[in-house]
């Protein structure tokens, strides 16, 4: 990963210039890394979404107080009904183990805190993606003039 | 010439031994990073905690209540200790690399030895 960004980097290469098995590698790599990256990005969506969630449990679930009926999940499947006991602090897994006593509305705090976060991470992530996938292109771009180049020059004389 | 041969085979393993034992050490590297992120947000979040907050800890299955000084303390500590296999890992990289890139050079100039012998 970080051997070709050495290549490409701290000289720049004239795209043309390389041979197409290079050219290919380059796209391969290229490719590789886009996709590495979109799965992070939609990761990302996806943890953004559940502290959202989180927030919208916190915010509706504990508004009419104790003693409000619900069904508590012991399986994804199976529910069995209960109680709300109290809905003065929740405990909020705040990472790696810990957790903390919080008062609801500083339990939503902490969730749009984390949302706005990862919403900065994902703007971030985003225009790297655009960015690769713009390099992508151009070397998609060259790749395919070199095919035509190559079929319309040498005819059957192909090397590859 | 099946000499040659021999030694191109050698040598492309190992090339790609090295690749392999890099690949490890790259996702090693990306697992420290993720974890490090982890313990950042964890810390950050105790210093905004107001005082007298309750911290818990998962043991297992159990929650434990932890004072705060301790909790921060291992947060920091695990942070340190993170930092520094990343250094650790870096290294290990950054070796790999270069011995990786000799590699393949080696097998380079080697295939382009046997070249004109094949043809």
């Amino acid at each position: 990963m970080a051997s070709t960004k050495a290549d490409s980097q701290p000289q720049t290469i004239d795209l043309n210039s390389l041979p197409m098995a290079q050219l290919n590698n380059v796209k391969n790599q290229l490719t590789q890394e886009l996709q590495h990256l979109t799965t992070s990005f939609s990761q990302l969506k996806q943890a953004q979404a559940k502290f959202r969630d989180c927030g919208n449990s916190v915010r509706d679930g504990l508004q009419k107080g104790e003693g409000t009926p619900i069904l508590v999940p012991l399986t994804p499947s199976l529910y069995v009904p209960g109680k709300l006991a109290s809905t003065e602090t929740v405990l909020v897994d705040i990472g790696t183990g810990f957790y903390v006593e919080k008062t609801p509305p500083a339990a939503q705090d902490f969730y749009s805190r984390k949302v706005e976060e990862l919403g900065r991470n994902l703007q971030d992530l985003e225009k790297i993606v655009q960015g690769k996938q713009g390099n992508l292109n151009v070397v998609e771009d060259i790749l395919r003039q070199k095919v035509i180049g190559e079929s319309s020059k040498g005819g059957g004389e192909g090397t590859t | 010439m099946a000499e040659d041969q021999q030694k191109l085979q050698s040598l492309s393993d190992a090339y790609q031994k090295l690749q392999q034992d890099l690949q490890t050490s790259v996702s090693a590297r990306q697992k420290l990073e993720s974890q490090q992120q982890e313990n950042k947000g964890v810390q950050k979040e105790f210093s905004l905690l107001p005082p007298e907050s309750n911290i818990y800890k998962l043991v297992g299955p159990v929650l434990l209540k932890q004072e705060r000084s301790e909790a921060v303390m291992a947060v920091e500590g695990r942070l340190e200790f993170i930092e520094k296999e990343i250094r650790r890992i870096e290294k290990q990289i950054q070796d790999m690399q270069s011995e990786s890139e000799n590699k393949k050079m080696e097998v380079y100039q080697l295939q382009t030895q046997m070249r004109p012998v094949e043809q």
